[in-house]
């Protein structure tokens, strides 16, 4: 029997799991009757959202003229932070199905995912779907493939993946265009973990490619990045069901439950061979995923000393309990003086951010709140030493420090070409270098830029949105770290600096930013009964200023008809809501505030 | 906690004791002599913006199914003991719209308030009821009148057409100086003018134009009363999503210092922050809860005090109609010393007579035991919110303007 490995890629919403649903149907992996929409999205979040956050492998088998052919291929999420989920997936496969929307066309994340794809050496079968629909225009998305990929525009195979139409032409497609896998180049095990779950009763569940040699139930194994060994006690395929198996040859697909009880003993790109019968190299793994987007959460109820300690427990609890599904997001303990305990966690970027955020709500059951996010910096120190940063507060001694480095990312922009002018002028504002710029079809365009990071996760996404009424799209990746004219911009209030309200900025728009915070800041603090300075200082140079005037006026109009324990009572909470502000020097300063500065939007 | 014993009472929302109230068991016991009573009248023309009264306009028309339960209630307190050995100086009669009630009902409520309660000879009494210029009329004024109510505090509110449109007060400019009339013809001559300031779309010039247009009709007592938005009532919601603007506070502050000087030199003094009168007229039912004394309660959402003793009728009107208890209360709390010595204060620096400074001594020795109040009043008089005259500590008008800022570290 014949085997195709493939991945199935494509910008968001733009089809891939509904394919991949008519793929189980038309393989008869799943009857009519059990087919229900988007099969492989197995997570709540998943289905609730529509999207894809985890990658799935699944094993169908298909005949070509009296052939048989077994198929395994993943359905990878479309979204940007989770790249690095699509190269694994890429890493196992020989072919990919790029899917297009027929009525969007070549978008952001088709462009960045195909490059992806021909990086890995991968054969591309270009998909045109949703040709159901009045607005679809199959031919002149097969051109702007052709134009922007270089695929050829008669490679396109036209299809529904809700009517099934095109179906079999893709399958056969797959086929006899993918190539075979490549031969073994050792009889030693070789496979490649692509990925892994984690289970709550079996414990991690690893995803694996054999490259070379084979692996039976019971083999002892041995991860050769950790050195560390298991026994195999269960191997199996999705088909999609689980369906155990003995033994997993030569190119096959599968997974492994093996004792292990934690998702951080295992290293995704780690190749796993026999404990008996070792292979001399390992397989080429990957690089790991980089948090580069950085948040803290904090219980968000917790009045009082005692009710917030006890949320910040079960904080601790759902985070823990997440990474044991999400080894990808990073976490460690943090006191603010404003918002008491939580943690500060790292992100792959916004959406995992989102993501992580919505898990813990609703998986772990505690309210959080979350502050603005920031990128991380590398900081260069005159003594030679560089510190990774990822909080102004962390910044050291100015005069330390040589140089401060900040993410650089390559940003791909696909939209209409009348809002170009409106998405150059953004990109320039925020410090963006041009790079190029890609005629995709009558109307679009695509652009090329190099952008740092912390400008992208302040508020750029949704200006981009509005700029293009929705049309456009984005992706980018990190380049590298550069480094740059930053510096930290304390806020002080009534003289004394805040320190959970201090940032990083660029010179060049420090002063724009500090000027917005100020003003959000004065609307969150109350009125004192004297004049409160509010400043944004570089140093000791100050860069922006606002002023809280005294109150003039606070005072109850009236006595409710001698409800005279009423009024009591509204004063009792004017005075317990000024017991749970943050004084610092004489002012106090409520919770919403620190909140509302660190807010993203401008 | 002797207190408590004394009157055996249960604390504060327990439910009552055996079949009878708590407001029952302190009539039966208490000590307390009130002075005043206050009497709720719950319908409106038409519901005002602004307000969170318990008022609404009754579409079932069950005015004289509330007159008939009213005097129940009155005549229950009597039953009581509730006003044994007390002779009562005040009646105020609130709302809603008390003059909304149809004339022979109005006349009949009036004269079972003299019937059932201990009203002390007309020349030492003060009785009010609250009106809507756009309700009184000639007969209602001699209804009144004849009652035996002697003081009118009317909503003006405002001179203004703008204004009144934003609060939605549905009474006409002309209808305030009409009104007037009609009580004064019928011989009620100590009258109020209820005003607002700090309405949105209001400037210090309109406000000024209130102000004078109340002087001329020559009222013996003025309320100002700022602005506020009350939760849950549809002024705070247009608010909240930004169809109107609430007015600067700066410009509200000189809206009240404006009424400060303007009517100082119109001859009124001010006795509580929001209310002034011209010598003699200050309202001696207003003056019974700001000097903590003891006045009794009915009609729904009527709030009382026995010494010490807080408490409420159930605050809406059918519940309280169909009410097996003749006095039925939602509420009631008896404060500790503590507690009680903030709500004290409270109430009392509010009044440009202010507190007493011996009787303040002898209660923070006793009632301030982390030095918490004793450090905002002095940390108040050091920064100009509050002055000693003679043997009286009250608030400057400075003070006066930022009463919460001191009066949320006393309570
Ligand atoms: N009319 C029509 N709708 C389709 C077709 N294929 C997918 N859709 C719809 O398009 C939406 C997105 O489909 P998904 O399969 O979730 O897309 P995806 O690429 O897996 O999305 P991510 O995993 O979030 O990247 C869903 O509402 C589908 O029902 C098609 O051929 N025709
Ligand atoms: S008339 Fe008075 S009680 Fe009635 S709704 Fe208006 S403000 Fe409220
Ligand atoms: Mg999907």
């Amino acid at each position: 029997m014949k085997i195709r490995n493939f991945s199935i890629i494509a910008h968001i919403d733009h089809g891939k799991s509904t394919l991949a649903d008519r793929l189980l149907q038309a393989t008869k992996a799943v009857s009519d009757r059990e087919a229900r929409e988007q099969l492989l999205d197995s997570m709540d979040l998943e289905r609730e959202r529509g999207i894809t956050i985890k990658a799935s492998a699944v094993t169908v088998n298909h005949e070509v003229d009296g052939e048989r052919f077994q198929l395994n291929f993943i359905d990878t999420p479309g979204h940007v932070d989770f790249n690095y989920e699509v190269s694994r997936a890429l890493s196992a496969c020989e072919g990919a199905i790029l899917v297009v929307d027929s009525t969007q066309g070549v978008q952001a994340q088709t462009v960045a995912n195909a490059y992806l794809a021909i990086a890995n050496d991968v054969e591309l079968i270009p998909v045109v779907n949703k040709i159901d629909l009045p607005a679809a225009d199959p031919d002149k998305v097969a051109m702007e493939i052709e134009q922007v990929l270089g695929l050829p525009a008669e490679d396109c195979i036209y299809v529904s993946a809700k009517t099934g139409r095109g179906i079999p032409e893709l399958l056969e497609a797959i086929c006899t265009r993918l190539p075979d896998p490549r031969p073994a180049r050792t009889e030693h095990l070789r496979a490649l973990i692509f990925d892994s779950i984690y289970d709550d009763y079996r414990g991690v569940i690893v995803y694996f490619r054999v490259f070379d040699g084979s692996i039976k139930t019971g083999d002892r194994i041995r991860m050769m990045g950790t050195g560390r060994t298991y026994p195999a006690n269960e191997l199996g395929r999705y088909t999609p069901r689980q369906q155990k198996v003995n033994q997993l040859g030569l190119a096959e697909v599968g997974y492994m439950v093996a004792g292990i009880k934690n998702l951080g003993d295992v290293r995704v790109g780690d190749t796993i061979t026999l404990e008996s019968n070792p292979a001399r190299e390992p397989l080429p793994g990957y690089e790991e995923p980089r948090q580069m987007v950085f948040c803290d959460f904090y219980p968000s109820t917790g009045d009082g000393e005692g009710g917030r300690r006890a949320d910040f427990e079960s904080l601790r609890e759902a985070v823990e309990k997440l990474h044991l599904n999400d080894a990808s997001f990073t976490y460690q303990t943090q006191h603010s003086e404003a918002l008491g305990f939580g943690f500060r966690c790292g992100f792959l970027g916004l959406l995992h951010m989102d993501i992580v955020q919505e898990r813990l709500e609703r998986e772990g059951g505690v309210e959080v709140v979350q502050t603005a996010p920031t990128v991380s910096y590398l900081v260069d120190l005159h003594e030679g030493a560089t510190v990774e940063i990822h909080n102004p507060s962390e910044l050291p001694d100015p005069s330390t420090i040589l140089a401060i480095r900040e993410p650089i990312v390559k940003l791909e922009i696909i939209c209409p070409t009348d809002s170009i002018g409106d998405l150059m002028s953004l990109c320039d504002a925020r410090r963006g270098i041009f790079r190029g710029q890609k005629f995709v079809s009558d109307g679009r365009q695509m652009l090329e830029y190099e952008l740092p990071l912390a400008e992208i996760i302040y508020d750029f996404y949704d200006k981009l949105k509005s700029m293009t009424r929705g049309y456009g799209t984005m992706d980018y990746e990190i380049v590298e770290y550069r480094a740059a004219d930053l510096a930290k911009v304390s806020i002080l209030v009534n003289g004394n600096p805040v320190e959970a309200l201090s940032l990083i900025a660029h010179r060049s728009n420090a002063e724009l930013r500090s000027r917005a915070i100020l003003a959000r800041l004065k609307k969150q603090i109350d009125r004192h009964q004297f004049e409160i300075p509010l400043q944004a200082a570089i140093g000791t140079r100050v860069i922006a200023r606002e002023t809280i005037k005294a109150v003039r006026k606070n005072v109850t109009a009236k006595c409710y008809g001698g409800d005279v324990s009423r009024k009591r009572k509204l004063l009792e909470k004017q005075k317990e809501g000024k017991k749970r502000m943050k004084m610092v020097g004489s002012v106090n300063i409520p919770q919403e505030a620190f909140l509302a500065v660190l807010e993203q939007s401008e | 906690m002797a207190d408590l014993e004394r009157y055996s009472l249960p604390l504060a929302g327990e439910s009552s004791i055996g079949s009878r109230t708590p407001l029952a068991e302190v009539a039966a016991g208490s000590t307390a002599r009130p002075e005043g009573a206050y009497i709720h009248v719950p319908f409106c023309r038409h519901k005002c913006h602004y307000c969170d009264f318990y008022s609404f306009v009754d579409t079932q028309d069950r005015q004289e199914a509330f007159v008939a339960r009213l005097e129940d209630e009155l005549e229950h307190a009597t039953d009581l003991g509730a006003t044994v050995g007390s002779r009562l100086v005040t009646v105020f009669i609130g709302g809603g719209t008390p003059t909304l009630l149809r004339p022979p009902l109005l006349a009949r409520m009036l004269a079972a308030v003299r019937r059932c309660l201990p009203l002390a000879p007309d020349a030492d009494l003060e009785w009010t009821v609250e009106a809507n210029p756009e309700t009184v009329d000639a007969e209602i004024a001699a209804v009144l009148a004849a009652g035996g109510v002697n003081r009118v505090s009317l909503g003006a509110q405002s001179f203004d057409p703008q204004s009144l449109r934003a609060l939605e007060r549905d009474h006409r400019i002309e209808s305030v100086a009409a009104a007037l009339g009609h009580l004064r013809e019928a011989g009620i001559t100590n009258l109020n003018l209820d005003l607002i300031f700090g309405i949105p779309g209001s400037t210090l010039e309109s406000w000024r134009g209130d102000l004078e247009a109340a002087l001329a009709l020559e009222p013996e007592h003025l309320s100002a009363y700022g602005l506020t938005y009350e939760p849950n009532t549809p002024l705070a919601t247009k608010e909240a999503r930004g169809e109107i603007e609430a007015v600067e506070e700066d410009l509200e502050a000189s809206m009240y210092e404006d009424a400060c000087n303007r009517l100082a030199a119109a001859g009124f003094e001010r006795y509580e922050i929001s209310n002034w009168a011209r010598p003699g007229r200050a309202c001696l039912h207003n003056l019974l809860y700001w000097r903590n004394r003891s006045w009794l309660a009915f009609g729904p959402s009527a709030s009382g005090h026995l010494d010490g003793l807080r408490f409420k009728v159930v605050p809406r009107l059918g519940e309280w109609l169909d009410s097996k208890d003749p006095w039925p209360l939602s509420e009631w709390e008896r404060l500790d010393e503590h507690g009680a010595f903030g709500e004290e204060l409270m109430l009392g620096l509010r009044l440009t007579e202010g507190v007493d400074t011996a009787w303040l001594e002898d209660r923070l020795a006793r009632c301030d035991a982390g030095g918490e109040r004793r450090r905002a009043l002095e940390s108040a008089l050091a920064d100009g919110r509050l002055e000693q005259i003679g043997t009286r500590l009250r608030l400057t008008q400075r003070g006066t303007l930022l009463a919460n800022t001191l009066l949320a570290d006393l309570v």
